[in-house]
Order: C-alpha cells, then structure tokens, then sequence
C-alpha cells in the first residue's frame, strides 16, 4: 500500500534565515523522486521538514490520507535511511531492524522472524548477531537499509545515503536501494548531491537552488531541456553564449553574437525562444574546426580527455570550452571555428 | 524536541543548591558580628581586614601559594616530557605508564599523604617544605601528564619532523615547534593542578608541621579555635581566586573544555 | 640517541617521583601491616573482629553508596537539561557546575557548617515556619556528613555526565524517532543503554571520592561520625598506631581498588562496542 506525497507551500526557517520559500511538490504513488542539489539549497531541509524534525513555518505536508504538517516525528510512519547510518551502536544488527517493528508493538518471534528475513534480503545473514562497530561501511548501509524497509513504511526518504561509500560500491548500493524500492512500489523521496546518482534511479528530478526548485522532470528532460540557466549549468551547458535573432534566412534564423559573429541555426535543429536567448552548449557541443559556419575563435590551452581533446576559447561572449576531434590535435594559438553540434546545445531565454 | 519543564525546575533547584551556600558564605563574611550569621548583621569589611592582621593567615597565604606554584611547575617539568614521549613513542613505551602516571587519583589520597609522612619526612627525614613539595607534585601529576597528554595527542607531529628536515636541532624543535602548539593544554594542566594544589587537605594535613601550615589547614585549624567570620572573608577570598582562574581559563580556552 | 633511549630518558623523572615517592611509600605502609609479630594477618583480624572499627567501614560505605546514589539522580537529571539547553545558557550553566568544584572542599564543608548550625539558616528557617520551636541539632550526624558529600560530588557527576550524554549522537534520537519511538521509548531504548558506562565512571569516581574523604567527615562530623579518612588521620597523628593507621590504608586502597576494576570489568560487559 503506497501513497503520494504532496509539499504545498512550503517555507521554513532556521531562526530568522529564510531556508525554503513557498516550496511545492507532489510526488506519484510508487515514484521516486530526486532532491539534486549542492550543499545548502535546501534538500536536507525538505526531507527532515516531512521527516519531522523541523516545522515548517508555513504550508502543509500531506501523504496519502494523513495531514503530517503538525504530527510529532514518531507519528508519522516514514522510512527513513540516515547519512551516517544511524546505528543503534549498542544493538546488533537483528535488533536494529526490529527496532521499528518493536516500537509497534509486534511481539517477539514475529519481530525476529521479519528482521531476519528483511537482513537476508539484503544479503546480510551471516552478521545478524554482529555489532555496527565490527561492519564494514557498506554493511552498515544495508543494515540502515534493512530497518527502515522492514516497517513497510507508505514512504521511504534517503538522506545521501551514498555518499559515505566508496566510488565502486556506491554504483552497486544505488542499484540495490532502487530494486528494493520498485520490488515494493513504495513511494521514495531521495536526497543527494551526485547527478549521475540521482538521474541513473530516480523517476523524476528535482534540482534545488537556494530553497526553490529550479526544475522537477524526467532525467532525460533535465539532461537534454532545461529549463532555465542555473538547470543547464547544473547538468554540464557550461558555455552560454548570448545571441539576438536579428533576420530569418530561409529555414533558419540568423543570431548576432557580441562582437558582431552572426550564427546561422537551422529551424530544423534549433527553436529560438525568444529574440533575447542564450545558447547553452556542453564543451561536446561546440566542434573545433579549421573551417565551417560557427563562432570565430582562437583556441587557447588544449587538454587531453581520452575520448577528444578540449580547447579553452577565447570568444567575444568569453571563454568557452570546446572539444575537438583525436584525429586533429590544434595548437593553441590557432584561429578556428567552433560549430554547435544541436544535440548538445539547448536555447533558453535570456 | 523540547525538555520537560519539571526536569528544567529541578535542574533549577539544582544549581540553586549548587551556588546559594557559596552565597551565604559571601553574605556571612560581611557581617559586622563576631559570629557567623545569616543574613548578615549590618555590614562590614573588618573580618577581611583581620585576615592580613592574624601572621597565620599571612604566612601560609604565602606558602599555599608557593607551594601551588612550585609544585606545579616541578610537575609540569617532569611531567610534560614524560607526556611527550608517550605521544611521540607511543610504540615504544608499554601502556602501562600512562597508568603509573595517574597513581596519585587512583590511590586515596589520605592514604599517600600518610605514607608520605611515614616514608619521607620521617623516615627519609625530609625538611617539612620539601616534603611537601613533594606531595604537591605528585598529587597534580596526573593533571599535568593528562592534560598536556590530550593536547599532544591531537598534535600533527609531522610539523616536528619538518622542522628537524629543515635543520632545526629536535631539543630547540620542541620548544619552538611542539610547545606553542599544545600551550591550551599546558595552561589548562597548570590551572587544574594550581587549584587543586591550592585546595589541598588530605595531604598537607600529614605534612604540615610547626611553623609550616597550608592555607586550608590553617583554616580548618582557625575554625575549631575562634570559628568567626574570619573564615567565611577567607573562603571568600579563595573563591575571588577561583573566579580569577576561571576567567583566564575561558579567556585561552573556553569554560566547554571541562566537560571533556 | 636512540627513539628508545630517548623515550625512557625523556619519561625517566616521572617515573621516579612515583616510584620512589608514592610507589615505595604506598608498599611500605601496606607491608608494615604484616608485620605484627602475632602474625601477618593478626592486624586485619583484629580490624574486622572490632566492632567499632567495622561500624566505621559500615557507615564510610553508607555514606559513600547513599552520596553516589543521589549524586547518580540529581546529577542525570540535571545534565540532561544541560546538555539539551541552547548553547549561551548550556555555558553558564557550566560555569556554575564547574564553579564549586574549583572551590576547595574546606570552604563548600564550611558552609554546611553555617547551614546546619544550631543558630544556622536551615534551624532559623523551619522554626520561622513553625515546623519546630527549638532548634534542631543537625551537625556531627551522618545526616549532615552525607548533605554536605552530596554537595561535594553533584558537580563532578553532572560535568562527567554532560559529556557523556553530548557524546550520543544526535541522529540517533532521529533515527529512533523515525522509526517510531516516543521521546520515552527513545530514552529507555537507546539513550539510558548508551550512557550507562559513563553513569558507570562517574559513579566510580563519586564513590572512591566520598569513601576515602577526610576534610568533610572531619568538619561535619567529627569524633562522633567517624569515617575512615577521620579515623585513619586519628590513628596516625593522634594516637600515633601508625601499624593501626596502615592498617587502615590498606582497608581502603582495597575497597577502592576492587570498585574501580569491579566497575570498569561492569562498563566494558555492559558496552560491548566499547565506543
């Protein structure tokens, strides 16, 4: 039995420091939903606001049925999987999964029999009896893991519960965490700082800035559509070269650059939003060439990536980074062109 | 979560337990009786005037103090290298002596002021001073080895060996290099132990002779003589003392470091 | 110089004042005990066979069990509400816990005296509330011995216990919370088991301070409640049995010593992450 979440209108406070403003977020039965961001812009603050641990000073946080906003943290029922792990170091890892199923009042053999199986299912039967100080860091996540699963909670929160680990088990464990969460449909919500993280097991993203969502979608949307700036810097548009449509050739639109470069962009690959816009590339977006139709440049620094080489520019519009093919490594100092590849490049308004 | 607010008004009754005997002694001393009396009966400042007028108090002012220092100092001389090497040899020194060093908390303290006095004043016929020099540092060893102890514990001595590197001989190293950085621990074992050194009874009592008494032997001894108001200005005293060590304590450190 | 040499060289000094100063000492008064020519246990069989002196060990430990016990819940208490105060009150709070302990045990004995007196603030107090008409003679009883312990040992207890109590992580009252406990559930389940060994040291610490205490007993309860710290100074500087006196030591190294391993073998069963 799983439920969806709705946040509505959210603001919160630490003491006086506005932390969230007018926040809204609903999240589909069965879905799990990403909170992406860097240190500060809120999504801890989200998760411990319908975790309990923090009131909101406006808004209502609803799930399913039941109005949270104002219930004390014990009442709420929710899953929740900590950064540190959380370990109750003086129990062992049978009794720390039961921990929940204790404090609902299941008696003791069924207690025990639900928290071995649960630890089973995370592969960890052979330690049950173990203390958290004698498992290894990626023990003691699945124990974490364990005990928040085993009280069938309707939602289920992480609270970067990777980020502890090493690089390899990370990938394994994140694998692991979204097989358990679809194998029960439980509705999740997710928090963590790594993008490649977030968009490789979640249904929906959510980047944060500053206490606001700056755009909920697919990962594939986020990846190829974002929104606004601050999205597609986020997701790898480091270069935003800003551009004024000044005349309509044919089937394509002709873009004046500073400094006076005119691109031409073909309708069929490019919609232009707005006369004012931004074309934001990721460095694999802007092609280095000895000639063609882009922006004029000349190439700067050149770095070795393995898969192509990647040229810091200097442009009118500033510095960008573009790469170029293995096959024709350019000296710096060469005047080139750098032709925007659509599939890597994306219009936003200014 | 909140706390409960019976628990806050016990914590309250607490420290109102804690402080208001301090109080009422404060009050005490003030009194213009030859008893002691509270609420005081008018007020006065001549029982702090007779402390400086009884020789007694006088002198062994004097002594506590010395003895607080030297004793301090001579355990602090001995004590820090012994901290050091422990720190920087962990591997090889046995645990055992970190153990040793803190003897004098183990063993009570009434029983070694005893043997003290049976083994060395008398039976290794020590002049009274010295035996209590003695006895003063051994009895704040423990601080001094503890407390720099920690401090040197959470010293990076790579810093060390790079001032070795760099062609600094180690004796100079550890005075230019190691010292300054663990000066919080220093100045906290050395207050620890002056107050402690300062306040002692269990083993001056056994030391102290004629003509050689400890402020707070003499103060013991004042009160089964004339049990008046001299001794509360004197505890007074003590506690301004206190209050002066306190404030450098939170001025190097900060007051939190005590609950470690 | 090797590192070797240089460590013991370095560690040398401490080691003799020790040695020569407390270690040899301390050995000799334990060995003069068995040294009576009626036998080398005579000394303690006539310790336990003497009714006054086991009354003395009694009342030390009655003394000594009651001041650890009340130091053990006043002092709880109070930590918790300093440990989970908001961080400018938690320092003044600990500057007025820290306050008395650095103030000699002679001055926080002495104001006892003054309370308790027969003209005192506790006498003058109930009789101005009609409780008694005459003043009640409170001083030299084990009554006022165990008040005035108390006051001595509260703040170690509640100083050792703030930092135990600050020691448990604050994601674990979380993580209990989340998983349904109620704030007493979460004190039972998880707070109380974690603070145990540290509730351990401090009672360990209380108890050795208060049994082996003499200024205290000595000032409030005089020759009528002798305790053993009182009665070993009388033996020593009075009467001058110093084989008596030793004997006397030696009882009390060795409560104190098996209290300490009992405790610590306690601590580390009941703390089996020995965090």
């Amino acid at each position: 039995m799983t439920v969806s979440l709705t946040l509505s209108g959210i603001t919160a406070h630490y003491g006086t420091t506005k932390v969230l403003e007018d926040l809204d977020l609903h999240v589909n039965e069965g879905e799990l939903v990403s909170l992406l961001g860097s240190s500060g812009c809120g999504k801890t603050t989200t998760l411990r606001l319908v975790a309990g641990f923090l009131e909101p000073t406006t808004g209502t946080i609803q799930l399913g049925e039941r109005d949270l906003t104002r219930l004390p943290a014990h009442a709420r029922n929710i899953g929740l999987v900590f950064q540190t792990y959380a370990l109750f170091p003086h129990l062992t890892v049978r009794d720390n999964v039961a921990f929940g199923l204790k404090q609902r009042g299941i008696g003791a053999a069924e207690r025990r029999k639900r928290a071995e199986t649960m630890i089973d299912r995370v592969g960890l039967t052979d330690f049950a009896d173990r203390h958290p100080a004698n498992l290894s860091g990626g023990q003691r996540q699945r124990v974490a893991l364990a005990r928040a699963l085993v009280i069938e909670p309707p939602l289920l929160m992480f609270d970067e519960p990777l980020s502890n680990l090493d690089a390899k088990l990370r990938v394994d464990m994140r694998v692991e965490i979204r097989r358990l969460q679809q194998a029960n449909g439980t509705t999740a919500l997710y928090v963590t700082h790594d993008q490649e993280e977030a968009f490789s097991i979640s249904d929906r993203v959510a980047i944060m800035n500053a206490g606001k969502i700056m755009q909920l979608d697919t990962p594939e949307v986020l990846y190829s559509r974002p929104a606004n700036t601050f999205v597609a810097d986020f997701v790898g548009f480091e270069n935003m070269i800003p551009l004024r449509a000044v005349a309509e050739a044919g089937d394509a639109v002709r873009a004046e650059m500073p400094g006076g470069a005119i691109l031409t962009l073909p309708k069929s690959q490019f919609t232009v939003p707005s006369k004012d816009f931004i074309l934001a590339t990721r460095p694999e977006g802007l092609l280095a060439a000895q000639s063609g139709e882009g922006i004029p440049t000349t190439l700067g620094l050149r770095t070795y990536l393995g898969r192509a080489y990647q040229y810091q520019c200097d442009t009118p519009a500033g510095e960008v980074k573009a790469n170029g093919p293995l096959a024709q490594p350019f000296d710096s100092g060469t005047q080139a062109v750098l032709i925007p590849q659509p599939e890597q490049c994306c219009l936003l308004s200014a | 979560m909140k706390t409960n607010p019976f628990l806050i008004a016990f914590a309250v009754l607490t420290f109102a337990f804690l402080i208001g005997p301090l109080i009422i002694i404060i009050g005490t001393s003030l009194s213009d009786t030859t008893y002691l009396t509270f609420p005081p009966q008018g007020i006065s400042l001549r029982w702090y005037e007779n402390i400086f007028e009884i020789s007694a108090f006088r002198r062994t002012m004097v002594t506590s103090f010395l003895l607080a220092v030297g004793g301090t100092a001579l355990s602090m001389l001995i004590g820090i290298p012994a901290a050091y090497a422990m720190a920087r040899y962990r591997y090889e020194l046995p645990a055992i002596l970190g153990n040793i060093y803190v003897l004098p908390i183990l063993i009570p303290e009434i029983v070694l002021g005893f043997s003290l006095m049976k083994s060395v004043a008398v039976g290794m016929d020590f002049p009274i001073m010295a035996a209590l020099l003695v006895g003063h540092a051994l009895l704040v060893l423990p601080y001094c080895v503890r407390v720099v102890g920690a401090s040197l514990n959470a010293f990076d001595f790579s810093i060390e060996e790079a001032a070795v590197s760099l062609g600094c001989p180690r004796w100079k190293a550890f005075f230019t290099v190691v010292l300054p950085n663990v000066r919080a621990g220093i100045i906290a074992g050395f207050i620890l132990a002056f107050i402690t050194s300062l306040n002692d009874v269990s083993i001056s009592i056994f030391l102290t002779g004629p003509g050689v008494s400890t402020l707070p032997i003499q103060l013991l001894a004042h009160m089964e003589q004339f049990f008046d108001p001299t001794i509360a200005s004197v505890s007074v005293l003590l506690m301004f003392v206190t209050v002066g060590v306190m404030a450098i304590v939170e001025r190097t450190l900060g007051l939190t470091f005590l609950t470690k | 110089m090797t590192p070797r040499l240089r460590a013991w060289a370095l560690s040398a000094p401490a080691l003799l004042l020790v040695l020569l100063f407390l270690g040899l000492p301390v050995l000799s008064t334990l060995t003069t005990t068995f040294g009576d020519p009626k036998g080398p246990f005579s000394q303690y069989a006539a310790f336990f066979n003497s009714r006054f002196r086991m009354t003395v060990l009694w009342r030390t430990m009655e003394v000594a069990v009651i001041t650890t016990t009340i130091s053990l819940v006043v002092g709880f208490m109070t930590a918790w509400v300093v440990a989970r105060a908001p961080s400018r009150i938690k320092s003044l709070l600990i500057i007025a816990a820290v306050f008395p302990l650095l103030t000699g045990v002679v001055v926080r004995s002495f104001a006892w005296l003054i309370i308790l007196g027969k003209n005192g603030i506790l006498n003058d107090t109930l009789i101005w509330l009609g409780v008694i008409t005459e003043p009640l003679s409170m001083l030299y009883t084990q009554f006022s011995v165990t008040i005035a312990m108390v006051y001595l040992f509260v703040p170690l207890m509640i100083l050792t216990l703030v930092g135990v109590l600050e020691g448990i992580p604050q994601d674990l009252t979380e993580a209990a919370a989340s998983l349904g406990a109620t704030p007493a559930a979460t004190f039972r389940q998880v707070i109380l088991p974690m603070a145990v060994p540290g509730l351990i040291v401090g009672s360990v610490l209380v108890f050795t301070g208060s049994f082996t205490s003499y200024a205290t007993p000595q000032l409030l309860g005089g020759e009528r409640q002798m305790m053993m710290g009182t009665f070993l100074y009388q033996r020593a500087m009075v009467t001058f049995d110093w084989v008596g006196a030793s004997t006397i030591a030696a009882v009390m190294v060795v409560v104190t010593l098996t209290t300490v391993l009992a405790m610590s073998k306690l601590a580390r069963r009941l703390n089996p992450v020995a965090g």
